[in-house]
């Protein structure tokens, strides 16, 4: 049973009340939106005896007004710059209508302090109390019931109320943060990742931009005991991935006639690859179709040598653009020396060097290009469900973070459902909960997300949130999300959020702790006209405009005229 | 002719009078139609030449930002009566309040209260053959409800203003939301129920050991007092009402030039016809005789006349004469709207700053043009949803109790009939066919 007995009277609960929520009347700054208060009520128990309980409810809504202030008063006010307090009108009469959500209530004779659903309404004319912080907290703890909860941030009207999420859910059940860019969503996911670390969680991330690079950095000095490993993608592929293989040529090369696929096909059947560097193997394919088509080889049917050295430029074209994102891949990872990147393992044969007990692997995908980068998430994805799935489970549970996820998992709206990715993390969101591969998916663009992945997400935990589309795509997707709330999503500030769903009992705006120990220095801001300012330009420029004016007085020259 | 044409015009621009010669094309007789834009003209400009030539027109003084700096420091009392609209099949009234709202912009502490002078639930007049007996007319049931509820709230508002002067609060102005003096002929009328002992006790304290006889409760009687008291207030208190719908001030302006010799018996007799036949009012006329900003100085009148058939021979015929009279003048405060009528029981001896006080208040509400104080107190007066429900509870439980206690089935019967009696609703009309 919690104290009550110390809790501020911040007001009194107006005349008509519901079983879901109720109104009172507040006094002037006792009280903000999100804060949770309660009012001492009585509900008949199941044996029929009237029993006393705390009512516990939320803040949704502050609703001020003055009904003495009349609007062509401040008509004149304004005109004649008039000071309101120089005049009588009324400047004390605010009233202040507060809507509470119910979250239920606690037995006062009970020791747990478990919330139970409201089922009779509370008492009109009550008075409405302010706990404690420290009762507040101990409530929500008490009602998590969590054997592992992790600690993200505090209420964010009350920063004393410290809020903890369950992690048994979060990594069984998937949870969506959606947000604007810079809203605070890798903070976040740094807090998650940095909690899950502390319990040796395994964890895979899909890192395009290199926002959790200062894991590795701060390895030594924040996660001694823990692996942290930085891969950069290897497309390795075998027999199996023949359609992933065929999908990525299809897309990447020219667009090709029916004969010409039909002789792609027929190519991946008979060019038989025991396994290793997509790359390898499309150089390969490109070197057999010369060949078919110079040797005018008829195993082929109804194929013209025309059509197979379309086919061999085609591939050509694909070689080429996956050696180009490797090499720009490359080129990050090197502006990036001191951190050690290795080649991704194999996630077929190798699986534990991507997931063990306390291991971070971060998966570096900055230069690859969304076909690519999908067909590399989905072959990594497929293979580690697979070992979960097999009875003898080469790896342990795990969850993946998957950054900027419209990009691997977009909506059938964006005419992209055939990236191979899609398919994957549909399989393994829904069946996920059974074998411990647990998702996060993260993106600043809800409503461009494949709607059966993101409705799978059980808990969300939603940033500042502008744009209509997204704010709507969020709603309709999230059934705990409350509606007073999710009125809040466009103005909140940078690292305040709403989590919702299974990691928590009820809907909490919170801000997120901010760790920022785990910041990549090498990343560094966005600052550009301070880069511009101090813009030096390399060596290789520099020696390039050494000459460049000789070059051209000789061009200007070589034009004149004969006059 | 140019003063008659700049009149003219401003009849049209949608001024009241305008709206009354739409409304009289509808019921007026052709002739009266054909002449109304002429005749509503000339009444005008010769109304207005007997103001500015008796010298009744003031330009009153008003800057926002100044008025407010100069004003700050003065306490200002808004008084408004409200009653409850919705009761159930009774006579009674049955929820009556005045509510006061008291600002001085500069105080320190304390800057603005409300305070609600009254709250009377339950019988206001005498039950002594009320609570249970109906009339058997309708309509005069209705009249004498209305009268009842009106004579509740214009005592409990002046009972407001006494008590403010016995408790000698330190106004600079006091205000009323309507006539400082009610007209108090419709409260005449043969039956008209006196209050109860207890209800004077609770409305004029002061009155608890003075007689209180069943003639002394009477309207009539408790009114005069009230006003007798208001009159003897030591700070300037008016009634503010927004329109007129009648003439008092043009009648009796008039009459005094009548009185004076000024004009003829018989120019009089036809100027107060024409005036009737065209329903033309004060707030018609001076909307368009005055500018923003304009005011009228006040005059003089006697707002209970004798003579009217119910008076005559009945023992109120003297007692209206007790009445004080009124002093009645206009400030026009926004272009668009008729001048508002300010009462008050005594001449002023700073009436133009009174007047200029009035028309800040009311420069705050700057569509309406109507002192922004009663407005807010008119708000504050409003007897809301919940307390009339509460009202009609507790009336009900009062009234059951009462029939139970006298143990007579029949009296018990009508009880239950007064309380299940609903008026008729269209809503409730039969419906054709088969009702799903």
């Amino acid at each position: 049973m919690l104290k009550n007995s110390n809790w501020k009277s911040i007001g009194t609960v107006l005349g008509e009340t519901f079983i879901d929520c109720f109104y009172f009347s507040l006094k002037n700054y006792k009280a903000k939106k999100g804060d949770i208060v309660t009012t001492d009520s009585k509900v008949p128990s199941s044996e029929g005896k009237i029993i006393p309980v705390t009512v516990w409810g939320k803040i949704s809504t502050i609703e001020s007004s003055n009904a003495f202030f009349p609007t062509e008063a401040a008509q004149e006010l304004t005109n004649e710059d008039i000071d309101i307090r120089d005049t009588i009108l009324p400047t004390t009469r605010d009233e202040l209508i507060c809507k509470v959500v119910i979250l239920g209530y606690t037995k006062d004779e009970d020791k747990s302090s478990k919330l139970l659903p409201l089922i009779y309404p509370v008492r009109p004319a009550a008075t409405v109390k302010y706990p404690s912080s420290e009762d507040v907290e101990a409530l929500l703890i008490s009602d998590l019931n969590s054997s592992h909860p992790i600690y993200i941030g505090s209420l964010l009207a009350r920063e004393a109320v410290k809020i903890r999420i369950d992690a048994d859910n979060l990594v069984s059940r998937h949870v969506s943060i959606f947000g604007m860019s810079g809203s605070g969503k890798t903070v976040m996911v740094r807090r998650i990742m940095h909690e899950m670390l502390c319990k040796n969680y395994p964890m895979l991330v899909l890192d395009i931009h290199g926002d959790y690079l200062g894991f590795i950095q701060k390895q030594k000095e924040l996660y001694p005991d823990n692996k942290i490993k930085l891969f950069y993608p290897n497309l390795s592929v075998n027999s199996e991935d023949k359609e992933i293989i065929y999908t990525l040529i299809d897309k990447l090369g020219k667009p090709l006639t029916d004969p010409q696929k039909d002789f792609l096909n027929s190519l991946l059947e008979k060019v038989k690859y025991e396994g290793g560097s997509l790359l390898k193997y499309v150089k390969l394919l490109n070197q057999r179709s010369r060949e078919y088509a110079s040797e005018g080889s008829t195993s082929f049917k109804n194929i013209r040598p025309a059509s197979m050295y379309v086919v061999a430029r085609s591939l050509g074209q694909v070689a080429k653009k996956l050696e180009n994102m490797e090499q720009t891949n490359f080129r990050h990872r090197k502006k990036m020396s001191k951190l050690k990147f290795v080649e991704l393992a194999d996630p077929a044969t190798e699986p534990e060097k991507i997931i063990s007990k306390g291991q971070l692997s971060i998966l570096y995908l900055k230069g690859y290009e969304t076909l690519p980068a999908s067909a590399i998430v989905s072959i990594l994805l497929e293979n580690l469900f697979k070992h979960r799935q097999e009875v003898n489970e080469e790896i342990p549970p795990f969850l993946t973070i998957i950054e900027e996820a419209h990009n691997f998992i977009p909506s059938r709206s964006e005419n992209k459902d055939d990236l191979p990715s899609v398919e994957t993390i549909r399989k393994v969101i829904t069946e996920g909960r059974k074998f411990g591969t647990g998702i996060m998916i993260i993106s600043q663009r809800p409503s461009r997300l494949d709607e059966t992945i993101a409705s799978q997400c059980n808990s969300q935990i939603i940033f500042r949130m502008v744009n209509q589309r997204d704010q709507k795509a969020t709603r309709d997707r999230s059934e705990t999300l409350d509606v007073d709330d999710s009125k809040q999503l466009p103005n909140l500030a940078n690292g305040q959020g709403i989590i919702s769903g299974q990691v928590v009992n009820f809907s909490l705006p919170v801000q997120i702790k901010f760790d920022e120990k785990l910041i990549n220095e090498d990343i560094g801001n966005e600052n550009f006209i301070d880069t511009v300012e101090n813009w030096d330009d390399s060596e290789a420029v520099k020696e390039r405009q050494k000459f460049a004016q000789d070059f051209s007085d000789i061009s200007d020259m070589d034009n004149r005229s004969a006059n | 002719m140019s003063t008659e044409i700049n009149i003219k015009d401003k009849i049209k621009r949608n001024s009241s009078m305008f709206v009354n010669f739409v409304k009289s094309a509808v019921t007026a007789s052709p002739k009266v139609q054909n002449n109304f834009l002429d005749v509503s003209a000339k009444v005008a400009e010769t109304v207005l030449k007997i103001v500015k030539d008796a010298d009744l027109v003031v330009d009153l003084n008003y800057k926002g930002k100044e008025f407010w700096s100069e004003n700050r420091c003065k306490t200002a009392c808004f008084v408004d009566g409200g009653v409850d609209k919705t009761s159930i099949i009774s006579s009674a009234p049955l929820s009556i309040r005045a509510g006061s709202y008291v600002v001085k912009p500069d105080a320190i502490s304390k800057r603005e209260y409300f305070e609600e002078s009254m709250v009377f639930l339950g019988d206001l007049y005498d039950p002594k053959n009320e609570l249970y007996d109906f009339i058997d007319d309708d309509f005069e049931e209705d009249q004498m409800l209305n009268k009842k509820k009106d004579g509740a709230r214009i005592i409990f508002e002046a009972a407001t203003i006494v008590k403010h002067i016995l408790l000698n609060k330190k106004f600079d102005y006091c205000f009323l939301h309507g006539p400082i003096e009610g007209t108090v002929m419709p409260f005449s009328v043969p039956g008209f129920p006196t209050f109860t002992k207890f209800a004077i006790e609770n409305m004029f304290p002061f009155a608890v050991n003075k007689k209180t006889d069943v003639a002394a409760r009477h309207f009539i009687n408790v009114y005069l007092e009230a006003l007798n008291y208001i009159k003897k207030g030591k700070f300037p208190i008016y009634g503010i009402v927004e329109t007129s719908n009648s003439a008092p001030y043009v009648k009796n302006l008039l009459y005094n030039y009548k009185s004076q010799g000024k004009i003829s018996d018989k120019d009089y007799n036809n100027f107060i016809k024409i005036i009737k036949k065209y329903k033309i009012t004060d707030s018609h006329l001076l909307e368009i005789i005055l500018s923003s900003g304009q005011a009228l100085k006040p005059i003089e009148i006697k707002k209970q006349i004798q003579g009217f058939t119910v008076t005559t021979g009945s023992s109120w015929e003297d007692k209206m004469e007790s009445f004080p009279k009124v002093f009645i003048g206009y400030i026009k405060t926004t272009d668009n709207n008729s001048p508002i009528r300010i009462e008050s029981l005594n001449n002023s001896k700073n009436l133009i700053k009174d007047y200029e006080y009035i028309l800040g208040t009311s420069r705050l509400l700057p569509n309406y043009g109507f002192p922004v104080g009663l407005n807010v107190v008119d708000k504050f007066a409003k007897i809301p949803n919940w307390m009339s429900k509460a009202s009609r509870k507790y009336y009900a439980t009062h009234l059951l109790r009462q029939a139970v206690k006298n143990k007579d089935q029949n009296t018990i019967s009508l009880a239950v009939k007064i309380l299940s009696k609903k008026a008729r609703s269209w809503r409730n009309r039969p419906i054709g066919g088969i009702t799903k």
